[in-house]
C-alpha cells in the first residue's frame, strides 16, 4: 500500500516531507521552509489537536482574558490549504518504519516519506499524587485546556495550582483575575526557583500575593479529595495541610513526547536525541522542539526552538548547514504588573562576583553575576528595563565594557570603563 | 544696652553703609536690610578702600550669618544658662583664681575680628583694673613683626602710606603677599592701575608662583625665609649704585652706617645675594636696578615676611631700603605693611597686644604706664608686659594661667602646635569663649560659652591697613540672646566690682574715651591721635565717614600719608635704620622632610566659622589641599587627586594632592582654614612648630619641616547627607551644599558601610543600595517620605565612584525609581530617552520608542520589528503593535483623507 501510494504519486516528482505534530515548532518550521521556497517538497502535517497552529505562549493571556482566543491562531486549516500543505488533523503518528521510510498513524493510515520531522512536543509532567482522575483537575497545555478551565472557573470559588513555575504562575494569575481564590502549591521554597534566587522569589511571592495569589511553599500534593459528584473539592499536602478547591491545575513542568521515536528504535534520552543539525539517529528523520534532546538538554522555551527551525530548514532545503548552538535564553513572566527577567546563572556560587541592587520600597531587585569580569547571570525583578543590554553582554561573554559600580543601574546610568590612566606625575619627563 | 536707635524692625528695605568684616583691606559695603535681615550687599563706591568693589567673600557677607551652628544662648559646662548666671560663674572663677594666684593667673585672648570698642574695654579691664597685661590677640599671629619693625624705625607703629600709593607708584614690590587671594580688592585696584599705566612695574617676591604673579613683570621665587638677605643685598646695591638719598638720610635718618655695614658684610654682591636667595642673578639684579632707578616705589609686605622667626628683622630690612633711598612719605613711595584682619590695626591702636598699652603707648616707657593709669583712674595698673600668644598658651599648659577668656577667635585651629593648644585648654580650669558659632574647635572646649553678635549685628569701628577708621554697623537685631562683646565685658567688669569705668551705654561712649586717650598728654609726641572724635555726638558717630588717622585739630579731615615732612616719632624725630643680620628659618628640614608653607585660599576666611556657612564659597576649593611640585610628587609616589599625609609634632594633615609647578622643589603649600568642624585631620597649624621671633613673638607659620607621604586608604568615596555628622572614616572633609552637606571620605580599614549607614541614620527605613560581593564598592541611599536624605558612594580604588555635581542638588528632593537609580549612579543619566511602558518584553521596547518609530515611517508591525526588533521573538506583543500602528498611523491617515 505504501508502495502504491508512492507509485500513485509518480507523476509528482516532489519529495515527501512529513511533519508529525502541529505545535509552534512546526508552525515556525513551515514559515522557514516557505521562506526558502521549498518547492522540492510536498508537505504533510499531522496534528493531534483539532485546530491549526497556534501560539501556545499566549494561552496564559487567553486564560486571563487579556487576549482574544482567535488572535493566537496563526495557521488555520484554510491557511494550510492555501499553501498547498496537506493537514491531517486529530491524528497521531504511532510507528515509523525507518528502513522503508513509512509512518503509521493511530488510525492505521500509512504515509511514505522522504524526510520525516518529529515535532511531537511535550505533555504536562505527572505528579505522584493520589486521585488525579477526579473531575476539575486540569493540565494547562492546550487551547482545549484553556476552554475547559475557563468554563470550570465560572462556578469556582477556590482553586489550587500545582507548580510555581512560569506556567503555574500564569495559570494562577489567570484564575485570580476571574475572581477565584488561588493557592499555588510549590515544591521549592520560592516560586520560579529555576529562574530566580530566593530574594527575587520572595519579592515575586509578595507581588503575586497582592494580586490574590497565595502560596503553599516547600509543599507537595499528597492527594486530591472529591465530593459525591466525583469533582475535586480538596487538596491534601504532604505536610498535612488541606486546601479547599473547586478546581486544580497541574503545571509542574513538561515531559517530552519521545514515544514515537522510542517505539521506532530511534535513540532517545529524555527526548528524541538529535545532533547539531537536528538529525536523529535514523537517516532522513529529524526532530525539533520540545520533544527533542540536544546535548542532554530539552527545550521548553521558544527561542532555542526558533534557532532549531532555522537549522533544520537550512538543511532540508539544501541551502546550507547551520549547526544549532543552544543559545542563552532569558525568562520573563507574562503576568501584568510583574516584571521579572532572568538569564544565565541565577544562584550565586562561590566563584561568582555578585552585584545586587535592592530597592525594597519599589520592590526592585537586580542581581548580576560576574565571573572573571564577564557577565554570567542576570536576575531582574520589578524593573526589567535593560534586560536586553545585559543579555547581549551575557551572550557575548566578553569583558564588561562598563564600570561595575554602575552596572546594575542600566544603560541610562552606565559609566564606560576607562582605561587605567597614568598618574599625571608619570607623564612629566 | 543695645543700640536701639539704629536696630529696629524695619519691614521696608533700607540701605545702610557699613564695613566688611574680613581682611585688612576694610571695604565699604552697602547693605540692604529688609525684615531685620541683610538681604543683599554691594560695594560702597564712596569708600576709599574699595571704591565700589567687593571680593567673593564680601559679596557673600549676607549669606554667612545664618548657620544652623549659630550660638544663641549662654552655656555653662554644656548646659544652657542665663546671662546673669553665666557671668556670675565666670566672675566667681576669675575672682577666686586672682585671689589665690594673683592677676597673672588669668588671661584674655582676643582677635582682630573684634571692634575697636570691644578691644578697648577688654584691654582696659585687664591692664587697668584686673592688673595684668596677659591680654594678647590673634593679631600676634598676623602682624606683630610689622608692628615692632614700625616702632623701631618710626618710633611708633605707623603705617606711612595708603592704598592710593599702590596705584600711583612706578614700581610695586609685593613681598610674601599673595595679594590676589588675601586682599582681592587691593589687588583689583593694582590690576586696574597697571592696565591704565603699563609702565608701572610689578615685582613679586615669593617662594611660590601664586595668582598674584599673573600681573608680575618679574617673579623672584626665592628660597623660603631668605627675604632679609635679599633686602640687605638691595641696601648694599643702593649704596654701590648711587641709589641712596643722601639729603633725606642727612635730614631725616639715623643708623645707616651700621645697617649698611651689616648688610654689606653679609651680602656683599648681587651674585652672593642670588646664591643665598636661590634666584637667577640676572633677575635679582634687574629688581635691584629697578628699585634703585625708580623714585616712586612701594614695597607691600605681609604674612610671608611677618610669620617668621626673624620677622621683625625682615620688616626692618625692607624699611631700611625705603629710608635709605628716600622712598617714604611721598605719593607712590612707601613701605606698606598690609594686615590680615579687619581690625588688626584697631587692636594695635587700643593696645590689644600683651606688649602694648593703649593708644600706641608701651610698657617700655614708664611715663606711658603712668599716663594710661591716670587717664583710666586704674586701681590695678599692670606694670609689665604680659605673655604673648605662644607663651600664654604654654603658661596655660603649665597651669600658671588658670583662667582664659577667648573672644572671636579659634586658637585650637590657628595657633602653632595647635594640638598642644587644645591640650592646654583641656587642662585649663576655666575657659570662657565668646563666639557666634557654637561648635568651633575652641568653643567645644569652653566651660562658659557666651553668644556674641557678629557682622551686621554689632556696632563699632574698625581700622584697616591704611589707618582708615570705618564704622561696622549694627543693622539687624542680635539673634537669640547674643550680646555685643563690649557689653558682655562691661557686665562682667561690674560683677567684679568695677562699677565705674564700665558703665558705657553705647559704643560711642567707648569711642569718645578711646579718642580722648589718644590725645591725653600727647603734645604731638605720639602718632596715634584722633582727638577730633573726643566729643563726637552719637548721631555723628552713627554716620561716621571713613577717615584716616591722625584726625586732630591739625588734620580735621584725617591724614592720607604720614612722614611727608620727614619728621618721625622718635625722640630725635629721625627715622632709624636698623642693623639687620639676616637669618634663615630656625628649623631646617631633616633628610626626607619637606618644608610646609601655609596660607589663605581665595574664598575662605581664617577658620571658616563664617565663610564655611556659604556653600558657594566652597566651590573654588572645597577640600583641604597639598600643593606640590610634580617632580617631588613623582619622587614620593604621589598622584594628582589622591590624598597625601603630612606629619609633624605627632599631628597629621591630610589633603588632596594638587600638582603645581609653581611650587619650589622641596616645599608644599597647605591652606590654613580647615578645622575639625570641616575636616577630620586637616588643621595645618597643628604641624607648625611653636618657634617665634624673639622680639615680637610671632610664630614661624611659613616654614615647618614635615614628613610627606601618600595616604593609602582602603576605602574612598563621598557622602551626601542632610544631616551634619562625623562620618566613620579616618579622613573626611565637609562641603556645604545649598541643601545639606557633601563629605569626601577615605578610610584606612575595612568597614561595613551598609551597617554604618543604618546606625548613623536610625530614622531612615527606606534604603536602596548596590552591594558587591567582592566588596570593591558600595553604594547606598536613604529616603524619608520619598525624599533623599543620604547617599553614600565608596569604592576601594576611588575610581569606581566618580563625583558629579548633579548629585549635589538632589538632597531633600523627592525621588521616583528612575531618580533613585540616578542617585545611585551619582549622576543624572546619559539622557537616554525614557522609553515609556514596555510593550515588547522580549526586546524591552517601550511604547514611546514604538510611537516614535511609527511617526518615522514604520507603518506595520513587521516594519516595527525590522526597526526595533519588537514582536520578532515570541510575538506576544504583535496585537498591541498593530493596535499602536492603528492609533498612531492608520487612524490619523483616515482622518487626513476625510
Amino acid at each position: 500500500m505504501e508502495n502504491s501510494q508512492r507509485h500513485s504519486q509518480r507523476q509528482d516528482t516532489r519529495l515527501e516531507l512529513v511533519i508529525v505534530g502541529n505545535g509552534m515548532a512546526t508552525g515556525r518550521l513551515l514559515d522557514e521552509l516557505l521562506k526558502r521556497g521549498c518547492g522540492q517538497f510536498r508537505i504533510t502535517v499531522i496534528g493531534d489537536e483539532p485546530e491549526g497552529s497556534y501560539n501556545r505562549i499566549m494561552l496564559s493571556p487567553v486564560l486571563a482574558g487579556e487576549t482574544e482566543r482567535a488572535t493566537i491562531i496563526h495557521k488555520s486549516p484554510a491557511w494550510f490549504a492555501a499553501q498547498g500543505i496537506r493537514f491531517i488533523a486529530g491524528k497521531r503518528g504511532t510507528q515509523i518504519d525507518k528502513d522503508k521510510q513509512i509512518i503509521t498513524l493511530d488510525d492505521g493510515q500509512r504515509l511514505a516519506f522522504d524526510q520525516l520531522v518529529i515535532a511531537t512536543g511535550s505533555r504536562p509532567a505527572a505528579i505522584p499524587a493520589k486521585n488525579q482522575t477526579l473531575e476539575n483537575i486540569f493540565s494547562f497545555r492546550t487551547l482545549v485546556d484553556v476552554d475547559t478551565i475557563t468554563s470550570a472557573a465560572r462556578n469556582a470559588a477556590n482553586a489550587v495550582v500545582i507548580g510555581g513555575g512560569l506556567l503555574g504562575l500564569e495559570a494562577a494569575y489567570g484564575l485570580a483575575l476571574k475572581g477565584v481564590a488561588v493557592t499555588v502549591v510549590h515544591r521549592s521554597g520560592w516560586p520560579l526557583n529555576r529562574q530566580l534566587d530566593a530574594t527575587a522569589g520572595a519579592m515575586l511571592q509578595s507581588v503575586m500575593a497582592a494580586k490574590g495569589v497565595a502560596f503553599a511553599l516547600s509543599a507537595e500534593v499528597a492527594s486530591f479529595e472529591g465530593d459525591h459528584t466525583g469533582a475535586v473539592n480538596k487538596v491534601v499536602l504532604n505536610d498535612g495541610r488541606e486546601l479547599d478547591c473547586d478546581l486544580a491545575i497541574i503545571a509542574t513542568g513538561i515531559t517530552p513526547n519521545r514515544e514515537l521515536g522510542q517505539d521506532s528504535d530511534i535513540a532517545c534520552g529524555r527526548g528524541v536525541q538529535v545532533d547539531a543539525l537536528m538529525q536523529t539517529s535514523a537517516a532522513n528523520i529529524s526532530a525539533l522542539g520540545e520533544c527533542c534532546e540536544f546535548e542532554g538538554e530539552t527545550f521548553g522555551l521558544v527561542e532555542p526552538i526558533w534557532h532549531q527551525c532555522v537549522t533544520l530548514a537550512d538543511r532540508l532545503c539544501g541551502n546550507r548547514l547551520t549547526p544549532f548552538r543552544n543559545p542563552q535564553v532569558a525568562t520573563k513572566l507574562k503576568v501584568s504588573g510583574v516584571q521579572l527577567y532572568s538569564a544565565g546563572e541565577y544562584i550565586t556560587r562561590p566563584e561568582h562576583r555578585e552585584i545586587v541592587l535592592h530597592d525594597c520600597r519599589h520592590q526592585v531587585y537586580r542581581k548580576l553575576l560576574l565571573h572573571e569580569n564577564t557577565l554570567v547571570g542576570v536576575v531582574l525583578f520589578g524593573d526589567t528595563r535593560d534586560g536586553n543590554t545585559y543579555f547581549e553582554w551575557l551572550s557575548a561573554a566578553q569583558t564588561l565594557p562598563v564600570q561595575v559600580s554602575t552596572l546594575t543601574l542600566g544603560k541610562s546610568f552606565l559609566t564606560e570603563s576607562t582605561p587605567v590612566q597614568l598618574p599625571q606625575a608619570a607623564a612629566i619627563p | 544696652m543695645t543700640d536701639d536707635s539704629l536696630i529696629a524692625v524695619q519691614p521696608a528695605a533700607s540701605q545702610h553703609k557699613t564695613t566688611c568684616c574680613y581682611c585688612g583691606v576694610g571695604c565699604g559695603v552697602n547693605a540692604q536690610v529688609s525684615h531685620s535681615t541683610v538681604i543683599a550687599v554691594s560695594g560702597d563706591r564712596n569708600h576709599p578702600a574699595n571704591l565700589g568693589r567687593l571680593c567673593v567673600k564680601g559679596t557673600a557677607l549676607h549669606q554667612t550669618s545664618q548657620s544652623p551652628d549659630r550660638l544663641l544662648h549662654p552655656m555653662v559646662n554644656g548646659v544652657r544658662s542665663t546671662w546673669d548666671a553665666a557671668l556670675e560663674h565666670t566672675a566667681n572663677g576669675f575672682r577666686r583664681i586672682i585671689d589665690e594666684h594673683g592677676p597673672n593667673a588669668v588671661a584674655f585672648y582676643l582677635s582682630g575680628q573684634l571692634l575697636t570698642e570691644d578691644y578697648y574695654v577688654a584691654n582696659k579691664l585687664m591692664k587697668g583694673f584686673i592688673g595684668t597685661a596677659n591680654v594678647d590677640t590673634n593679631s600676634r599671629l598676623c602682624m606683630a613683626a610689622a608692628t615692632v619693625a614700625h616702632k623701631k624705625a618710626f618710633g611708633y607703629d605707623t603705617v606711612p602710606g595708603c592704598y592710593e600709593d599702590l596705584e600711583t607708584t612706578d614700581l610695586l614690590v609685593l613681598v610674601g603677599s599673595n595679594t590676589a587671594y588675601a586682599h582681592p580688592v587691593v589687588f583689583q585696584r593694582i590690576v586696574k592701575a597697571k592696565a591704565e599705566r603699563p609702565k608701572m612695574k610689578v615685582v613679586v617676591i615669593d617662594p611660590r608662583r601664586t595668582a598674584t604673579c599673573d600681573i608680575a613683570d618679574l617673579h623672584l621665587a626665592l628660597r623660603p625665609g631668605a627675604d632679609a638677605f635679599l633686602f640687605n643685598g638691595l641696601l648694599s646695591y643702593l649704596a654701590d649704585h648711587d641709589g641712596l638719598d643722601q639729603d633725606f638720610i642727612n635730614s631725616s635718618c639715623e643708623g645707616l652706617d651700621a645697617a649698611l655695614a651689616t648688610a654689606r658684610a653679609q651680602v656683599p654682591s648681587v651674585a652672593q645675594a642670588a646664591t643665598i636667595c636661590d634666584v637667577p642673578a640676572a633677575d635679582l639684579e634687574r629688581f635691584y636696578q629697578l628699585f634703585c632707578a625708580t623714585p616712586k616705589a612701594v614695597t607691600v609686605f605681609s604674612q610671608g615676611i611677618n610669620q617668621s622667626s626673624s620677622g621683625v628683622d625682615k620688616g626692618s630690612s625692607i624699611i631700611n631700603c625705603h629710608l635709605a633711598s628716600g622712598k617714604i612719605g611721598k605719593p607712590g613711595a612707601t613701605p606698606f605693611s598690609i594686615t590680615g584682619q579687619p581690625n588688626a590695626m584697631g587692636g594695635r591702636e587700643v593696645g590689644g597686644l600683651a606688649n602694648q598699652l593703649a593708644a600706641h603707648m608701651g610698657f617700655d616707657n614708664p611715663a606711658h604706664i603712668d599716663k594710661v593709669a591716670r587717664f583710666w583712674h586704674a586701681p590695678n595698673m599692670a606694670q609689665h608686659e604680659g605673655l604673648k600668644a605662644v607663651d600664654m598658651f604654654e603658661a596655660i599648659h603649665r597651669g600658671e594661667i588658670k583662667a582664659v577668656w577667648i573672644m572671636a577667635t579659634n586658637p585650637v585651629v590657628s595657633m602653632p602646635d595647635a594640638n598642644f593648644v587644645r591640650e592646654a585648654l583641656e587642662r585649663c580650669e576655666l575657659v570662657v569663649v565668646n563666639e557666634c558659632i557654637a561648635n568651633t574647635d575652641t568653643a567645644k572646649l569652653a566651660n562658659v560659652l557666651l553668644p556674641a553678635t557678629t557682622w551686621s549685628e554689632k556696632h563699632g569701628t574698625v581700622t584697616n591697613s591704611e589707618r582708615c577708621i570705618s564704622l561696622q554697623k549694627g543693622l539687624v537685631p542680635a539673634p537669640g540672646e547674643a550680646l555685643n562683646d563690649w557689653d558682655i565685658l562691661c557686665r562682667f567688669a561690674r560683677k567684679l566690682g568695677f562699677e565705674q569705668g564700665f558703665d558705657y551705654q553705647h559704643p560711642v561712649d567707648i569711642f569718645r574715651e578711646h579718642s580722648a586717650l589718644s590725645a591725653f598728654e600727647n603734645n604731638g609726641e605720639r602718632d596715634f591721635d584722633i582727638s577730633a572724635f573726643a566729643t563726637i555726638s552719637k548721631a555723628d558717630y552713627n554716620q561716621l565717614a571713613p577717615v584716616q588717622w591722625p584726625v586732630n585739630a591739625a588734620a580735621p579731615n584725617g591724614t592720607k600719608r604720614m612722614f611727608s615732612d620727614g619728621r618721625f616719632f622718635t625722640p630725635s624725630k629721625r627715622a632709624r635704620l636698623i642693623s639687620v643680620t639676616a637669618r634663615f628659618p630656625k628649623k631646617p628640614p631633616n633628610n626626607g622632610q619637606m618644608i610646609m608653607n601655609t596660607g589663605r585660599i581665595r574664598d575662605q576666611w581664617h577658620t571658616m566659622s563664617r565663610t564655611g556657612n556659604a556653600p558657594h564659597l566652597m566651590s573654588h576649593m572645597d577640600e583641604p589641599g597639598v600643593d606640590i611640585h610634580p617632580a617631588d610628587a613623582k619622587q614620593l609616589g604621589l598622584s594628582e587627586g589622591e590624598l597625601a599625609v603630612l606629619e609633624n609634632l605627632g599631628a597629621r594633615y591630610l589633603g588632596r594632592i594638587k600638582l603645581n609647578d609653581g611650587q619650589r622643589r622641596g616645599e608644599v603649600f597647605v591652606p590654613i582654614h580647615w578645622n575639625d568642624r570641616f575636616a577630620s585631620s586637616s588643621r595645618a597649624d597643628a604641624l607648625v612648630n611653636a618657634i617665634t621671633d624673639p622680639i615680637c613673638g610671632q610664630p614661624e607659620f611659613k616654614h615647618s619641616p614635615v614628613k610627606v607621604s601618600a595616604y593609602k586608604p582602603v576605602w574612598q568615596g563621598y557622602l551626601h547627607t542632610t544631616q551634619d555628622l562625623a562620618p566613620a572614616s579616618d579622613y573626611w572633609c565637609k562641603i556645604l551644599l545649598a541643601t545639606g552637606f557633601k563629605y569626601r571620605l577615605a578610610h584606612n580599614a575595612e568597614c561595613d558601610w551598609a551597617k554604618w549607614l543604618r546606625s548613623a541614620y536610625p530614622q531612615v527605613n527606606d534604603w536602596v543600595e548596590i552591594r558587591d560581593s567582592a566588596r570593591a564598592f558600595y553604594t547606598g541611599a536613604g529616603f524619608v517620605n520619598g525624599a533623599l536624605v543620604v547617599a553614600l558612594h565608596v569604592s576601594r580604588d576611588g575610581k569606581d565612584v566618580a563625583e558629579h555635581r548633579w548629585l549635589d542638588d538632589q538632597l531633600g528632593q523627592p525621588c521616583d525609581l528612575n531618580q533613585r537609580f540616578a542617585v545611585l549612579a551619582g549622576h543624572g543619566g546619559s539622557d537616554v530617552e525614557d522609553e515609556g511602558r514596555i510593550v515588547c518584553s522580549c526586546y524591552q521596547v517601550g511604547e514611546k520608542a514604538i510611537v516614535k518609530a511609527i511617526a518615522e515611517g514604520a507603518h506595520s508591525s513587521a516594519a516595527l520589528g525590522e526597526k526595533l526588533r519588537c514582536g520578532t521573538n515570541c510575538g506576544s506583543c504583535l496585537p498591541e503593535l498593530n493596535q499602536l500602528v492603528n492609533i498612531h498611523y492608520l487612524a490619523k491617515l483616515a482622518t487626513a483623507v476625510e
